[in-house]
């Protein structure tokens, strides 16, 4: 095969040349003006290359696959694609040291959606709101396209020449000088290639940094375990979970499992069953905490000696948490509420072995280690939580990236390689990267954008995404999966493991044979037949991996709190506390220009295209400062200023800052959006820290929310019950609106008729991450609109979530529920609009006509729900090329001055209809999946067919938590909730809240 | 018969027309007006107008370019100040036809010298009124979809829309104002085109007035023709209104499925029509001097009429407010909450006080009758009454169902533009009126002088 | 134009008009007319004409104007392009009640007033008496009676007199008839 493989390259190598030569490429400018648009982005080359891309994709599937990697024109097409129908490939997301296996949809060769793979562990087939935009970074219009050399453009062969004469020096003295900056990664090859890296120059070193990550947690269990472990959480098994701080829902990793689990085990078919129940303890409100069934608000800083204080609590109680504090009076801090650990502890030792203890990656190892401890005295280890090992893998670590930034300063380092990510904007302020790599002689850096890092870099070389490279992972279970290309690099960018297999062997090799090199020592037996599988499938189930058995060594824990009691017992009385949060839209800021993640709203604070620091009520109060004030924030010497945003919720006397925004140099979405938090952050003191003093401004910024109003104002909206509650009155929610009999003034419309679409969304399971509105605005074409747009109210989301506060403004809880156009039997849009362009079908769809559409607005008048969306302006006028790329051929993009709304995903509704038909058959119940439904990560949302009683969605309806919003208009909505119900323990039901009404 | 008509006259404290005017006196003073140059207040006055109404056609120029996104529309307020501008001059255009109709049917012959003033009004109203609606939807170009035409498509417009209904309605309520008041200038046009000096003139009256001659076997189909025209517009004037206040009173809008807002909208309407006639006649009277033909009484009978349209409407306030909280409905309580103690409590109070506070100063003979009281009341409520339309529109939509959707609505440099400039394009459209027609209906004026009624000689002073 | 004259005899004031005319139908005379700047009551009895039938025609095409719409509604959205709206019936005639009212309205209104202008043989541009300097002060102060040669009983020298004997002031002619 390899044979056949040369062969191939040399064909295609040739034709690629053909494509570069400048002739040939002024031909096509004169041929296609337009594709040379104010980017550039599609010129005919790329076009090409995508459309050789799916040639080779063609390959990728079942049997006889040949190896092409090098683009070829479309001549013959493959028999593979037929125009107009998608093909569905599988690939794996890579993201710290997780692996988030994909189903990609690819259209005549465009990756244009992205599902979960059902068949991998990490996603079983759902996929949170990085993953659905992940699509969007592949087409960004301003991914750099060429090497630069000191800023000019350079060819890669110049680099490739110029690493040449670096090897050959570098190769003498053992790889003295020479240092490699990687982002932390779970991969069979990049491990294979570190190890060739350390042999060919073992005086070199490859660190690993990741702004945000699960250092702390990693080190903890060493810690605790002494072993490299990572842990694997069962929430679906645990009957009591106590959060620590840790967001697990949404920004820890794996979250996509843990949240499914966490649904899954408080699925309520009826009055009868049985839930879990969630104890949160948190300084910022997060999503976890809107979902925990009791939350208190504690300082993040705090969190470490309440932890010490419930294992004091849990050996009082006779359970032997390994003695492992050391013997100070942990309770003392005045904020602990006592009574509180206590019902805790019971509550957990009431459920040993079936309940489950975490804590969040931003809590120190010290805390994570005490957690270890508890879950192993609970005899939850083994039962709800598991522990891998590491194989492949390279974390993040403070200490030897601080300690390689202290080596280029002081000039030991001569040539730096930047694998990734962005030192420069978010390193620690205190080491100072930036100067540091000034003193290094030769820095390179692999990036997807000219960024903050790239520009102080001598070389800079694209990076290709993923979904256009070659590569391979391993997911936390340790189960190997392929990266496989759906395109050809767009911009020839390189990927990671192009230029490390340059960097540590000095020969250049496609990312395919680095990748195939490595599986060839993985796969035993028939490589063809299995790798093939491995592509198909997506992933690689291998024996070797599974949990390993784990003991604690109390020892080595009761010296770390020693050491670092600082940390784990603190009293801070009124000092302020700073934390930095990871954001819930661009992540760690690598998301800065995917527009998509700009303009979704904060699942909290609701807010768009900004961050800003987040305080409670009694804290803005003691500051004197309300929302949108500009206040001073001084840490340490340095200062930022930053809009401020209430937070109900928020504990007192903290203030909490997001990541990931103010950059500078990321293209035009993220340029200059929001301030950098990075810059007040210090490597011994990475999440949270005393000592701020914040001033205020004076002035005014202003700050783009989707929603003004946190209050149901006491109308049955999200209805919601305790467990007892539910228990007593198990038809509480339809009964929570009294109104008359719902009768028409004439003969109702028959839809007994045929398929009769509806869809359910349980609220018990909502968790309010955003997922679906991302997956519908990649299904559906939906515009970005700006910020400006965004805070005049006129954001496009088809399915948006809404966010309510109930009972107490400053510990209140938080409830989410997603609306989207409820398909109304009777909808009043429709009897309004002067054209008839909203109509309804005989399958119930409340179907929009844009093409009849004369943009009255009356219809979104008349919308109870207010779901319609208007297109004021021409919000799909600039929309660069290559985004152009990422749109569903399926879906229309709207003109200026139509109405829009969901559909349903139609689209979707129709593709089956044609298949069963093609097949003679009736559509089955869930073949139909709307994009929302699929991205859901605890499967809240369901959709079908009502008039079949066996349909899931029939059976869900039948459910007495049923109910229709806003019924008693007689709008009969197709769509219906599933109530909400909260697992109070008894002892703490003191505080008992009102539910909604 | 003659007795009647002194009946008639003596419910005057003087005769309709004062001075007791001779035939030619009343032509020459109400020709002249057109025959010589304008006085110079004129021409500010149509410079100013003028600048505004170009302005307005270059903002109608841009939104047709830009989108409707220049205005500060969103969801959930989706009409903004087009759509209160629309209501508001549909309204103005109420009193033009209510005087010529109903008060024609009802035999008050002292509208006589306001009515052709009142019908023109009514006609700009209607033309700056119906100029939103069209230009507020997002394309325009396809606007002609909501009229029944015949397509390929084989589509035709929902008829069972309020919006349809409006298209219809103002529609033929432009057209039948529009002929009512043509029939009504045919005579006078007649008389201008015998009076008129230059050849041009004389054509181009000599085309409008179509040949009028004025023998009693045309009188006798045109009288016919009047009346009935008059018996028609009567419904429309009830009905135009109505019919727009179902755009709001179909939907299902807490704060506009209100069943009271026809006759409510109706008693706006005719309130805020008044009160524009008010302000334009004491202009007009003043600049052209007409104290003659537009006496204080005849003011003062408006101001009645103000009176108490002021108090239906206020009337409907409070009704609204009592069903609010009588019917229990707890998305309707918190819309007419919201409305007065609300984000928008400052439109609704002065709103309250343009509309029902201030024409209480009505009910005192001495303030009825002063003219500097009666025109500052005058604007106060036509100010008044775009409120109304404002608070009803956009505090509505504002909240309704789904707190979540909530959302404040402050307009942009471009609303403004619109609203000033369709001041501009109705000033405009009247001074030109003014310039070029007669603003006084003549052969109606000569037909209520005593010296009119055939059997009234012995009374009739010659000359 | 037919060849004939038009006498033209100015009266004083709407009083002295209607007394002409009241003589002038006692005498038998069919084509004459009056001319006056308003229309003066009870002047149709004067001159023995009969009340305008307009109000018929009128009446028609409102009926016509009803029915029309009421069917183009019923037939456009329960026949030729039936839509599921709001759920509510095909036909829903309460809410084809407004464009009902309108259309017929509006088609009695055009009917109203071209049905003055046909009966009235308006527009017409051009007429025999505008040549008449006399006549121009009808739109302002004249009251003028005018009969047409046509007339059966029409004399030349009789006529005038009888119109002076009947207390006309200036007695104009022009040739032509309507």
């Amino acid at each position: 095969m390899n044979k056949e493989n040369l062969q191939g390259k040399e064909y295609w190598r040739s034709l690629d040349q053909l494509a570069d030569t400048p002739e040939f490429r002024k031909y096509l400018e004169n041929e296609f003006p337009e594709g040379i648009g104010e980017d550039n982005s599609l010129s005919r080359r790329n076009f090409i290359a995508l459309m050789g891309a799916s040639m080779a994709l063609g390959g990728l599937l079942g049997g006889c696959r040949r190896p092409v990697e090098k683009i070829i024109p479309y001549v013959t097409p493959p028999e593979e694609i037929i125009p107009g129908v998608a093909n569905r490939y599988a690939t794996t997301m890579p993201f710290g040291n997780s692996a988030y296996g994909l189903i990609v949809e690819s259209h005549e060769g465009r990756p244009t959606k992205i599902e979960g793979n059902p068949d991998h562990p990490s996603t079983m087939g759902m996929s949170n709101v990085f993953l659905q935009a992940s699509i969007l970074g592949l087409y960004d219009p301003d991914r750099s396209k060429a090497v630069l050399h000191d800023g000019q453009e350079a060819e890669w062969s110049e680099f490739v020449e110029f690493w040449n004469g670096q090897y050959e020096k570098l190769s003498k003295n053992k790889g003295d000088g020479l240092a490699i900056l990687s982002e932390s990664f779970s991969s069979p090859t990049l491990a294979r290639l570190a190890g060739q890296f350390k042999r060919k120059f073992p005086k070199a070193k490859w660190v690993a940094y990741e702004p945000v990550g699960d250092e702390n947690i990693f080190e903890g269990v060493r810690i605790a375990s002494g072993q490299a472990l990572r842990p694997v959480y069962h929430y679906n098994k645990a009957k009591v979970v106590l959060s620590l701080d840790s967001d697990f829902l949404y920004d820890e990793s794996e979250n996509i499992t843990s949240a499914k689990g966490y649904a899954d085990g408080r699925r309520l078919k009826s009055e009868k069953d049985d839930m879990n129940r969630l104890y949160m303890v948190e300084s910022g409100f997060s999503v976890t905490g809107g979902m925990a069934d009791h939350r208190i608000r504690l300082r993040s800083r705090l969190i470490g000696s309440l932890t010490a204080a419930l294992i004091r609590e849990l050996d009082s109680s006779g359970l032997n948490a390994g003695g492992i504090l050391p013997d100070i009076n942990f309770i003392a801090a005045p904020e602990l509420d006592r009574k509180w650990i206590k019902v805790v502890a019971r509550d957990l030792i009431n459920n040993k072995r079936r309940c489950l203890v975490v804590a969040g990656h931003d809590q120190p190892a010290g805390v994570h280690a005490m957690v270890y401890a508890i879950n192993h005295a609970l005899g939850n280890i083994g039962n709800t939580v598991e522990y891998y090992s590491m194989n492949d893998s390279l974390t993040s670590n403070r200490a030897e990236f601080a300690s390689l930034t202290n080596d280029m300063n002081e000039g030991h380092v001569d040539t730096l390689v930047v694998l990734g990510g962005n030192p420069v904007y978010n390193a620690y302020s205190d080491l100072g990267f930036n100067s540091a790599m000034k003193k290094v002689e030769n820095t390179i850096h692999l990036s997807s954008h000219v960024d903050e890092t790239s520009k102080e870099a001598n070389w800079h070389i694209p990076q290709a995404h993923y979904l256009e490279s070659w590569g391979d992972v391993v997911s936390v279970h340790g189960i190997k999966s392929v990266v496989q290309p759906m395109i050809a690099p767009l911009y020839d960018g390189h990927s990671a493991y192009e230029l490390a297999n340059l960097i540590a062997t000095g020969e250049e090799k496609g990312g395919y044979e680095i990748v195939v090199e490595t599986w060839g020592g993985i796969i035993n037996g028939d490589f063809e037949r299995s790798w093939n599988r491995v592509l198909h499938d997506g992933l690689f189930i291998d024996k070797k991996s599974s949990a390993k058995k784990t003991g604690l060594n109390s020892g080595s824990v009761k010296n770390h709190l020693k050491k670092n009691i600082s940390s784990y017992h603190a009293v801070l009385g009124e000092d302020i506390e700073i934390s930095f949060a990871v954001s819930p839209a661009v992540y760690d800021g690598r998301f800065a220009n995917n527009g998509w993640l700009q303009e979704l709203p904060d699942p909290i604070t609701k807010l768009a295209w900004d961050n800003a620091a987040q305080i409670s009520h009694n804290t803005a109060n003691k500051l004197d400062v309300n929302n949108e004030d500009l206040i001073e924030i001084e840490y340490r010497g340095k200062k930022i200023e930053a809009p401020v945003w209430v937070v109900p919720g928020h504990a007192d006397n903290a203030i909490t800052l997001t990541l990931g925004y103010g950059r500078n140099s990321c293209g035009r979405i993220g340029d200059g959006v929001g301030y950098n938090a990075y810059l007040l952050r210090n490597s011994d003191a990475p999440a949270f820290d005393t000592g701020v003093a914040i001033n205020k401004t004076g002035r005014i910024y202003k700050l783009a929310s989707s929603q003004d109003h946190s209050s149901m104002e006491g109308r049955p909206i999200v209805r919601e019950a305790t467990l007892e509650e539910y228990r007593d009155h198990p038809e509480f929610a339809p009964g929570m609106v009294e109104h008359p009999p719902l009768k028409n003034l004439w003969d109702d419309h028959s839809y007994e008729e045929g398929y009769q679409w509806g869809m359910t969304i349980d609220l018990n399971s909502c968790i309010g991450c955003n997922a679906c509105t991302i997956a519908c605005q990649s299904e559906n074409n939906i515009p970005i609109v700006g910020k400006n747009e965004f805070s005049k109210g006129r954001e496009m989301h088809w399915i948006r979530l809404d966010r309510y506060f109930t009972g107490d403004v400053e510990n209140p809880e938080m409830v989410h529920q997603p609306i989207a156009c409820q398909h109304c039997e009777n909808a009043p849009c429709e009897q309004v609009c002067p054209v008839a362009a909203t109509v309804h079908d005989k399958e119930g769809l409340n179907t929009m006509v844009y093409n009849r559409c004369v943009g009255t607005r009356y219809c979104s008048n008349n919308c109870p729900y207010k779901v319609r969306r208007f297109n004021y302006l021409n919000f799909t006028k600039d929309t660069p090329e290559s985004m152009k790329m990422a749109q569903n051929p399926d879906v229309t993009v709207r003109s200026r001055g139509v109405m829009e709304k969901c559909t349903y995903c139609v689209q979707r509704i129709s593709e089956a209809k044609i298949k069963s038909k093609a097949d003679g058959r009736d559509i089955v119940d869930g073949e139909i999946v709307t994009a929302c439904q699929q991205s859901c990560l605890t499967n809240a949302i369901v959709f079908g067919n009502i008039n079949d009683p066996e349909s899931e969605v029939s059976k869900i309806k039948s459910r007495n938590r049923n109910y229709e919003l806003l019924k008693e208009l007689n709008v009969r909505p197709r769509t219906s909730f599933l109530a909400r119900v909260r697992n109070l323990n008894p002892e703490l039901d003191d505080s008992k809240k009102e539910t909604s009404n | 018969m003659s007795a009647s008509i002194e009946k008639k006259t003596a419910e005057f404290e003087q005769p309709l027309i004062a001075g007791n005017p001779s035939f030619d006196s009343v032509t020459n003073s109400i020709c002249n007006i057109i025959e010589n140059k304008p006085p110079r207040l004129w021409y500010i006055a149509i410079s100013v107008a003028g600048s505004f109404a170009l302005m307005f056609f270059g903002l109608i120029a841009y939104l047709i370019w830009e989108g409707t996104g220049i205005w500060g529309l969103q969801v959930p307020v989706a009409w903004g100040w087009a759509i209160v501008n629309f209501v508001f001059w549909v309204g103005i255009g109420h009193a033009g036809t209510l005087i010529s109709a109903i008060l024609f049917l009802l035999r008050q012959r002292w509208r006589t010298s306001i009515n052709r003033f009142a019908e023109a009004m009514t006609i700009m109203a209607v033309i700056v009124a119906g100029i939103f609606p069209a230009i507020h939807v997002g394309r325009v170009w396809a606007l002609h979809w909501v009229f029944p035409l015949p397509n390929q498509m084989g589509l035709w417009p929902n008829f069972r829309s309020p919006l349809l209904w409006d298209f219809f309605a103002v529609g033929t309520y432009f057209s039948c104002s529009f002929m009512f008041w043509y029939v009504g200038l045919i005579p006078d046009l007649a008389t201008l085109r015998d009076r008129a000096k230059s050849k041009i003139k004389k054509i181009i009256f000599g085309i409008f007035a179509v040949g009028w001659r004025g023998g009693n076997r045309q009188w006798r189909h045109y009288e016919v023709a009047y009346l009935l025209l008059a018996g028609i517009s009567t419904p429309l004037v009830l009905s135009v209104h109505s019919v727009v206040s179902t755009d709001f009173a179909v939907s299902i809008v807490p704060g506009w499925h209100t069943t009271i807002f026809p006759p409510y909208f109706v008693a706006g309407a005719i309130f805020s029509g008044f009160a524009m006639v008010l302000t334009l006649a004491i202009i007009a009277r003043k600049i052209y001097g007409l104290e003659n033909f537009i006496t204080v009484n005849h003011l003062e009978k408006m101001n009645k009429i103000m009176l108490v349209t002021s108090m239906i409407v206020g009337y409907a306030y409070s009704c609204e407010f009592f069903i609010a909280w009588y019917g229990g409905n707890e998305y309707e309580g918190f819309a007419f909450l919201n409305r007065a103690f609300g984000p928008y409590a400052w439109a609704y109070w002065i709103m309250i006080t343009c509309n029902v506070v201030v024409p209480q100063l009505f009910w005192f003979k001495k303030l009825r009758r002063s003219i500097p009281v009666m025109f500052i009341a005058s604007i106060f409520i036509n100010i008044g009454m775009w409120f109304e339309r404002f608070v009803i529109v956009v505090s509505s939509l504002a909240a309704d169902f789904l707190p979540s959707s909530w959302d404040y609505f402050s307009p942009t440099i471009f609303d403004i533009g619109f609203l000033l400039g369709s001041f501009g394009l109705f000033f405009t459209l009247f001074l030109l009126f003014l310039r070029f027609l007669p603003m006084i209906a003549m052969s109606e004026v000569k037909g209520v002088l005593p010296q009119a009624d055939p059997h009234h000689h012995d009374k009739t002073e010659h000359n | 134009m037919t060849k004939g004259k038009i006498v033209i005899a100015e009266f004083d004031g709407a009083a002295g008009l209607f007394k002409a005319a009241e003589k002038l139908r006692d005498s038998g005379y069919k084509k004459f007319d009056c001319h006056s700047p308003f229309p003066i009551h009870g002047m149709d009895d004067a001159m023995g004409i009969k009340r305008s039938k307009l109000g018929f025609i009128a009446g028609a095409f409102a009926v016509i104007g009803f029915v029309g719409a009421v069917l183009l509604q019923w037939w456009a959205s329960s026949v030729e392009y039936p839509l599921v709206i709001s759920g509510k019936p095909f036909f829903s005639y309460q809410a084809y009640l407004p464009v009902t009212f309108a259309v017929a309205v509006l088609l009695a209104a055009l009917a109203a007033v071209v049905g003055m202008l046909a009966m009235n043989k308006l527009p017409r541009w051009n007429h025999p008496l505008f040549k008449s300097e006399l006549f121009e002060k009808f739109g302002d102060n004249g009251f003028f009676v005018t009969i047409e040669s046509t007339d059966p009983k029409f004399d030349d020298q009789q006529t005038s007199d009888f119109l002076k004997s009947i207390g006309a002031g200036a007695i104009d002619s022009v040739d032509g008839v309507s």
